[in-house]
């Protein structure tokens, strides 16, 4: 069958491209063992295709069925310069598969010296047992052990046995997402099981659920009548919110269009909103270097939506927008979109809008330096972990905004670099704000300090 | 927003001194700007040829029309009346109020003498306010036709009016005669009765003549004639409730309510450094009430969705439905009145608009 999969093992570069551009379709997707993309191009060795999938994103510590990361399948096959690329893509290099064998356990078995070596160098353990309690060391030949054994005490490695602790595997991996998830989007309402209401706000009640064995967050949408129009509008508009092709957007997984409710499905993100993680006790502390990664992370979702068709359905940037993953990867989530038909003439949330959001239809305002205007007071959120304008009513707060000339005030002793990026992205006069792929080299030169 | 269809606004005399300023206008030599002025002319008179009602309207009086018969009187209106701002407001507001009610007919009224004598209009006008089908000829050439045509439809008009033992001021041969008096009466009576959706000038009252002819001799007496008295209820009828028996029978109660009422949006309003007066009068544009909903369900309301400072009646009755459109958004029924009513300063239905959010929000801080 000729699908992605098949193209990555080809090595079919003008096809996987073509593919990728697609918005609809999602890379981290697995085929029927878990495999992702990422995961056949590593095992084949293609370094051109690995190179395209991690720069558009895709997720380096992805496991298949067998629990491999793609680490595991460039080692095992003596692909060195996907194993560098892998480890140079923040790879989890003590990842255990389902056997408890780490990279550096094929890496050894097969009697790649050159490849066991950078693991080692990269921090790879050469006494972590698997579960029938062999280390790497007693999977290499003898003169490669040695080799190993001198690079590990030369580096500091202890070399008592590390057993295998099976709750081990917490850390960074994600499965590959089933491959389902992207293939439907009409969604019968009946297939839903819903099970736990989440909450409840004007736009609509949100509930927990399942479907296709997926944990999946409902959305029931409140409209005061579903007409024809209605109806027609939703089916035309929520497609375009299936944005699976960015690490750093959450998309629409699909809806269901029934004469009673209007219901979109995405995937559940147990750590919730940034909203919830900045101003509730969340027990995660969100440090300077936390905050400029969020804000990376944002900032790399928002160009990826700008650089698209401009999308029907608006999405209005702030906190309660962006959802964090297990991984803590901030994701911008389709989710939150506002329909046509949806919420007209009411703004819950006008603390983050630029002045002329306020006050200027879409058509007649620059909506791309609008949302520079959002993530701006989204980083001074980060940086302070307030609310801005916590005391003000969402009427209170928008008139002031945009007829006083009402502003978030940077605190005194806050972060230089992130104090200047909201000075800059604030920018009285749209046209002087910059654009979102401007934003992104900073924020990198600034997560290099940490 | 579903907003009735308005008809366009009628058609007002084309201006040439604008165009005469024009730019063009500049370069071109005396010579063709006359050219142009008469082509103008030959256009205009041509138009009116096709536009003007089937009867010419006799530049004279023909003499039949001013011999009276030994004891007859007639009545005639003072022209110079018609010039009163207040009735041409009034015979504007009544023609654009036709124009509205009968836009899906295409009818355009101009005049309402000449487009009203022969019961053509009348008819589709009750047609349309009543929702019932009147059984007449549907266009009449004769005089005899039409007046037999107008005899029905008034009938038809008089029954639904509830005149049944009183004399109405009009009667088919005075509308028949184009006597503008009568079909003022006929109008008045009728946005009355349907609670149109305008706001009628108050006290209008125009002069008539009656002539009257006793022997030989002819004797003139002026009078002055009501078409509009002053209304306190401009608002939709609707089934009875609380307020209607406030107004009537509990005056003094009517004026706590009014109070509670006005500290009740003053005390949200206030936020925005804004304050209320007078109920009646201070919702009217709909801005207070766009505002009032967003401090109320605790959003903002776009400034583009609304007109903040409100130009004219439309901008107006946009505010006001807008504002109806928010409030069935976040749950509350649909409101009794129309945006008009509002906009027309209705009290009752301003307070019931107000008494409706008073309820469901009396206890948010």
């Amino acid at each position: 069958m000729e699908d992605i999969f098949y193209w990555c093992r080809e090595n079919n570069t003008i096809q996987v491209r073509l593919w990728l551009d697609d918005t609809e379709n999602d890379f981290n997707k697995g085929d029927d063992h878990g495999f992702s993309a990422l995961h056949w191009s590593a095992k084949e060795g293609h370094t051109k295709l690995v190179e395209m999938l991690l720069a558009r994103g895709a997720r380096v510590n992805a496991t298949n069925m067998g629990e491999d990361i793609p680490l595991h399948l460039a080692a095992a096959h003596g692909h060195i310069d996907v194993v560098l690329m892998l480890i140079k893509a923040k790879s989890d290099i003590n990842a255990q598969n389902e056997h408890g064998n780490t990279p550096l356990h094929y890496a050894c078995f097969w009697g790649y010296q050159h490849i066991a070596e950078e693991l080692v160098n990269h921090g790879a353990l050469v006494s972590l047992a698997n579960k029938d309690g062999d280390t790497p060391l007693d999977k290499a030949k003898s003169l490669l052990a040695k080799r190993l054994h001198d690079l590990a005490i030369e580096s500091g490695q202890e070399l008592k046995k590390i057993s295998i602790k099976d709750n081990q595997w917490l850390g960074l991996k994600t499965r590959s997402r089933d491959a389902t998830l992207s293939r439907y989007k009409g969604i019968n309402i009946e297939d839903l099981k819903l099970h736990t209401k989440v909450s409840i706000s004007p736009s609509g009640e949100t509930w927990r659920g399942r479907w296709q064995n997926n944990d999946v967050i409902a959305k029931i949408l409140t409209i005061r009548e579903i007409t024809p129009r209605v109806s027609r509008d939703f089916n035309e508009e929520f497609p375009k919110l299936r944005i699976f092709s960015h690490p750093n957007i959450l998309p629409l997984i699909g809806a269901c269009n029934s004469q009673k409710h209007l219901v979109t499905i995405s995937q559940y993100m147990p750590r919730g909103s940034l909203y919830d993680l900045l101003h509730s006790a969340a027990g995660i502390v969100v440090d300077t270097a936390q905050a400029v990664r969020f804000a990376l992370d944002i900032a790399k979702g928002m160009a990826y939506l700008h650089s698209l068709e401009r999308i029907i359905p608006e999405f209005f940037l702030n906190s309660f927008h962006v959802m964090i993953d297990e991984d803590l990867t901030a994701r911008i989530n389709m989710g939150d979109c506002k329909f046509s038909f949806q919420e007209r003439g009411r703004i819950y949330q006008p603390a983050w809008m630029s002045p002329e959001t306020l006050q200027r239809k879409r058509a007649d305002r620059n909506w791309e330096a609008c949302d520079m205007w959002s993530f701006s007071i989204v980083v001074w959120e980060l940086m302070t972990r307030e609310i801005p304008f916590v005391d003000l009513s969402p009427m209170e707060c928008g008139m002031r905004i945009a007829t006083e000339g009402l502003r978030v005030q940077i605190p005194p002793g806050a972060s230089a670099h992130l104090s200047k990026l909201i000075k800059i992205c604030m920018n009285e006069e749209a046209g002087k704000r910059p654009r979102f792929d401007m934003v992104i080299p900073i924020l990198e030169k600034m997560g290099a300090k940490f | 927003m579903d907003k009735s269809p308005r008809s366009p606004k009628t058609p007002t005399k084309f201006n040439y001194e604008k165009d005469d300023s024009s730019f063009w206008e500049k370069f071109s030599t005396l010579g063709r700007k006359k050219k142009i002025k008469e082509v103008q002319e030959v256009q205009e008179e041509g138009k009116y040829a096709i536009d003007s009602p089937g009867m010419p309207n006799a530049p004279e009086i023909p003499p039949e029309d001013y011999n009276l018969e030994d004891n007859e009187q007639r009545s005639i209106i003072q022209p110079q009346c018609l010039n009163l701002p207040q009735v041409r407001d009034l015979l504007q507001l009544l023609i654009d109020w036709i124009n509205d009610e009968l836009v899906e007919e295409r009818i355009i009224v101009t005049n309402i003498e000449q487009d009203l004598y022969d019961g053509q209009v009348l008819h589709k006008l009750w047609e349309k306010l009543t929702g019932n089908k009147l059984n007449v000829l549907e266009v009449t050439q004769s005089e005899e036709g039409q007046k037999q045509k107008l005899s029905v439809v008034l009938n038809a008009v008089n029954h639904t009016l509830g005149f049944h033992h009183t004399m109405p001021k009009w009667t088919v041969e005075s509308v028949h005669s184009k006597n503008i008096v009568a079909i003022l009466h006929l109008l008045v009576a009728l946005v009355r009765h349907f609670r149109a959706p305008i706001r009628l000038p108050e006290n209008v009252s125009v002069t008539v003549v009656v002539v009257k002819k006793s022997g030989t001799k002819l004797t003139a007496e002026k009078f002055e004639e009501q078409i509009t008295t002053t209304y306190d209820d401009v608002g939709m009828k609707c089934e009875r409730d609380a307020f209607d028996t406030l107004f009537d029978h509990a005056p003094e109660k009517l004026q706590v309510v009014k109070k509670s009422l006005v500290t009740f949006v003053n005390k949200h309003l206030n936020k925005l450094n804004f304050e209320v007066v007078d109920l009646s009068t201070d919702f009217r544009d709909g801005v207070y009430l766009c505002l009032l909903m967003g401090l109320l369900g605790g959003f903002f309301v776009p400034l583009h969705e609304f007109h903040l400072t409100p130009k004219d009646q439309d901008q107006m009755i946009h505010n006001v439905a807008f504002s109806f459109d928010l409030m069935q958004d976040v749950g509350l029924a649909k409101p009794k009145a129309r945006p008009e009513d509002i906009v027309n300063a209705d009290m009752k239905s301003t307070l019931r608009c107000l008494y409706n959010l008073f309820t469901k929000y009396r206890n948010i801080a």
